[in-house]
């Protein structure tokens, strides 16, 4: 391969107790649109870290160009013709576009700066290569996301010494609309003979716009496709995911009855549009989506966290009106949030504490607490749910992930909730732990309980719920019911890999996908 | 872009009402203050703001670098306490040890840096608020001052110090011009060269001008030494305000200074704190203090008022990034 732009092979990475890139490579011919797939944690932000010299890799090689950088920094980089579109846009909202695009690269004469020219020169770039027009003195503040993402592209290019440039998720903040404005400055790029890294979980716009993609799975390459046709998703989709199934998961006996909680045409106005879906008590439903697809704001509002600004929410039958999550307690819906080291525990607090927390009007009288009665308590919780160490005066802080997690679940255990919203409770758990929590979630249903559970874990989604409602830019757009749901198909909606016409499959009977 | 552009909006109302309010306040007086609305006032309203105008150019360029907000922003609070330092030194040493112009000034300007060095070091380094940094160099600075002139007034009669107060440059004030000239040398300095601009990026965006090579650090430390150089800049026209030097001068310089610099965002177009904000500001509080005067209301009235307005400005202000958000 000694025609490629960019050769990286053999890296190696690790961190503390992670093995993150196991002799991966990453190979770019000139003048194309390369794909890096890979579920979370495959590797593929590590090695593109790597490549930009944020990272030192223990081992392996890496050349632009024919030229082997021997020691990668930042610097070298960047004099090597290699430029990141960053996730991050990274922009000063109230900078014109003129100064954006040559911030830190600013053109100065005898007189200072020339913002003449600075605001000609980013308007022709961006109407000549991106083909938009865009006036240099609008301010940040006053553009899309899809243009402020194109204002960046602009920044990183405005220079002509770009050879090599590297798109980490850059549709991840955009509106549906706007992600064709982005892929079409995109292809322009590729006319000009730039070659490009497109990392993305939107398989959709992998196989769009791709010639090659190369997939990484626990931090290995996997498999490079040379050629990429718009039905190669299922293809990706199987390296990317391997072929393990694993028994975690309990049998699931519910029996739905009456709804529990119900979203008619929910919108919040930005993240999430006209989302309506129904949980019944007894019943366990997943939100499966990627990141940024308005999933985390969905359940934030359902817990009165934000505030719709559209739609209902309707607990037992009841439209209800929520403005803080101590309203949400109240009406028996409880939260077990994503971050639970900083929303869900009080982490300089013992065990006992953090689960009488939400119960303390249970364990105290005329406002002080019982000692006795709140250690009793949290002693039944710690022995139901196998906490360990089995130490009621222990402090959070010190609790392994999964112990943690589960001292939060007891928490809303004591409380006689009847709705369960879960927001990614196995991120960070042992798998030890998962299947306790797994177990947990089934009782919780079978004794009643609706439980709406938001997880990236396809197989958890699959394993645990009886239905799922796969959400991508702010809608829902299928809802499915989880028998001989496979994970592949799962993750192709999730991906968009299925194209985004909402397919309703209803709650009960077979499913005829 | 595409957005429509409606008139009257909240954030636009939101935007517009510290000008509002201080506008009105203008006019009321104008119709009630004898002889406000004459040259000659005008001219003393000129006068009287020179010393704000001069330590707001150090505040506005402390607040681009460290960004506008309330709490973990950049800000200043101790331009005035070196300010009042640095006069206390020049006239000590004029009156008092009989030193030389020359050195008094070199004197002086050791202090500021060393002032404007500790806050830069404080931020930078140890990673301490601005806020807090420069509150508690405020009161200390304040301290040496008092140590300095045994907290007395010391008159000043040197040539350079009453040329400022009574001199005229091609018929306008001498304080006046040299005013003028340093707002455009800052002027040129912030918002004309690529120094200024990646400056004002660190304000912006501290992460954005990292991505693009820009070292934060390094323009926040030397926005907090120029802050303290605008303070000894400003020294000499309180000396020739005051005729040399007197205890407690800070306090009231501190309470223009701010409200001018916040206040001059609600003159930009991107509704940022600007050089040109800062400096109409200083003017606009000049005017407003001496109108006071003019109509005999009780000082601790002006006190109240003025520190009520800081806090509507401040407030106006968040609450615009609050509706915009």
């Amino acid at each position: 391969m000694s025609d490629a732009i960019l050769v990286m092979k053999d890296i190696t990475k690790t961190f503390p107790g992670v093995l993150a890139l196991d002799k991966a490579s990453l190979s770019v011919l000139p003048g194309e649109i390369h794909g890096l797939v890979g579920e979370n944690g495959a590797g593929k932000s590590t090695i593109i870290k790597v490549l930009a010299g944020v990272y030192q890799a223990q081992g392996g090689s890496l050349s632009v160009n024919n030229t082997l950088i021997s020691s990668v920094t930042p610097q070298a980089i960047h004099d090597a013709g290699v430029r990141f579109i960053h996730q991050e846009l990274h922009l000063v909202p109230h900078f014109s576009v003129a100064e954006s695009v040559f911030m830190g690269q600013e053109l100065t004469g005898p007189f200072g700066l020339l913002r003449k020219q600075m605001r000609i020169r980013s308007e022709e770039f961006l109407r000549k290569t991106l083909d938009v027009k865009i006036d240099g003195n609008t301010l940040i503040r006053d553009l899309g996301t899809a243009e402020r993402k194109l204002v960046q592209i602009a920044r990183a290019l405005i220079d002509n010494q770009a050879r090599l440039v590297v798109f980490d998720e850059p549709t991840a903040p955009l509106a549906s609309g706007e992600v064709g404005k982005l892929l079409a400055a995109i292809r322009r790029l590729k006319e000009r003979g730039i070659a490009m890294i497109y990392v993305s979980h939107y398989l959709s716009e992998i196989t769009n716009i791709c010639d090659r993609v190369t997939v990484f799975r626990n931090g290995q390459t996997v498999a490079v496709f040379n050629e990429i046709k718009k039905d190669s998703a299922g293809a990706l989709i199987e390296a990317m995911v391997g072929r393990e199934i694993k028994n975690l998961y309990p049998k699931n006996s519910h029996s739905p009855s009456s709804p529990a909680i119900q979203a008619k045409n929910l919108g919040d106005g930005k993240s999430f549009h006209d989302v309506s879906f129904t949980l019944h008590s007894g019943e366990v439903v997943g939100i499966a989506g990627l990141i940024g697809s308005g999933r985390a704001e969905l359940i934030d509002t359902l817990y009165g966290l934000r505030q719709a600004t559209s739609g209902e929410i309707w607990l037992n039958n009841k439209t209800i009106q929520l403005s803080s999550p101590a309203d949400a307690v109240t009406r028996g819906m409880v939260l077990v949030p994503r971050d639970r080291r900083h929303d869900g525990l009080v982490l300089g607090m013992s065990v006992s504490e953090n689960v009488n927390l939400g119960s303390l009007k249970d364990v105290s009288k005329m406002g002080i607490e019982m000692r006795a009665m709140a250690l009793a308590r949290a002693a039944k919780q710690i022995k139901d749910l196998d906490i360990r160490p089995p130490n009621p005066s222990m402090i959070a802080r010190l609790l392994s992930g999964g112990n943690q997690q589960k001292t939060v679940l007891g928490r809303w255990l004591t409380t006689n909730a009847k709705v369960f919203l879960l927001d990614e409770p196995t991120v960070g758990v042992d798998v030890g732990a998962k299947v306790e929590i797994y177990q947990l979630v089934e009782t919780l249903a079978q004794n009643g309980a609706g439980v709406l559970l938001s997880s990236s874990d396809p197989g958890e989604l699959i394993g645990l719920c009886d239905r799922i409602l796969v959400m991508m830019r702010g809608r829902i757009t299928h809802e499915i019911d989880t028998d001989g749901l496979s994970i592949d198909r799962l993750v192709a909606m999730t991906t968009g890999a299925t194209g985004s016409s909402v397919t309703r499959n209803k709650s009960v009977g077979a499913a005829n996908e | 872009m595409s957005k429509a552009k409606n008139f009257l909006t909240l954030s636009r109302i939101i935007d517009a009402a510290p000008l509002v309010i201080f506008l009105g306040m203008l006019i009321y007086i104008g119709f009630n203050a004898p002889n406000f609305m004459k040259f000659s006032t005008m001219q003393l309203v000129l006068n009287q703001s020179v010393p704000v105008v001069v330590v707001c150019l150090g505040l506005s360029i402390v607040v681009m670098a460290g960004g506008d907000g309330v709490l973990s922003g950049g800000i200043d609070l101790s331009i005035p306490a070196t300010a009042v330092l640095s006069a206390g030194i020049i006239a000590q040493q004029l009156a008092q040890a009989d030193a030389p112009l020359w050195l008094a000034i070199v004197l002086a300007f050791a202090a500021a840096a060393i002032v404007g060095l500790i806050n830069g070091l404080m931020v930078t380094r140890i990673g301490m608020t601005p806020l807090l940094t420069s509150l508690a160099t405020f009161v200390a600075v304040v301290g040496v001052s008092k140590l300095v002139t045994s907290s007395r007034r010391i008159n000043v009669d040197d040539p350079f110090i009453v040329f400022l107060r009574d001199g005229n440059i091609f018929g306008i004030s001498a304080g006046v011009f040299i005013t003028l000239i340093l707002v455009l040398m800052f002027y040129f300095l912030i918002h004309r060269t690529k120094w200024g601009i990646n400056m004002q990026a660190v304000g912006g965006s501290r992460d954005a001008a990292e991505m693009s090579g820009i070292n934060p650090s390094y323009y926040q430390m030397w926005a907090f030494v120029l802050a303290a150089l605008t303070g000894f800049l400003a020294s000499f026209f309180i000396l020739a305000r005051g005729s040399g030097s007197s205890p407690g001068t800070e306090d009231n310089l501190m309470l223009e200074m701010v409200l001018a610099t916040f206040l001059g965002a609600a003159f930009s177009p991107r509704r940022v704190v600007t050089l040109w904000g800062a400096v109409l500001g200083a003017v606009l509080v000049a005017a407003l203090s001496i109108g006071f005067k003019t109509m005999g209301v009780n000082v601790f009235w002006t006190g109240l008022i003025k520190g009520s307005l800081i806090l509507v400005v401040v407030a106006l202000g968040a609450l615009s990034v609050k509706v915009k958000a």
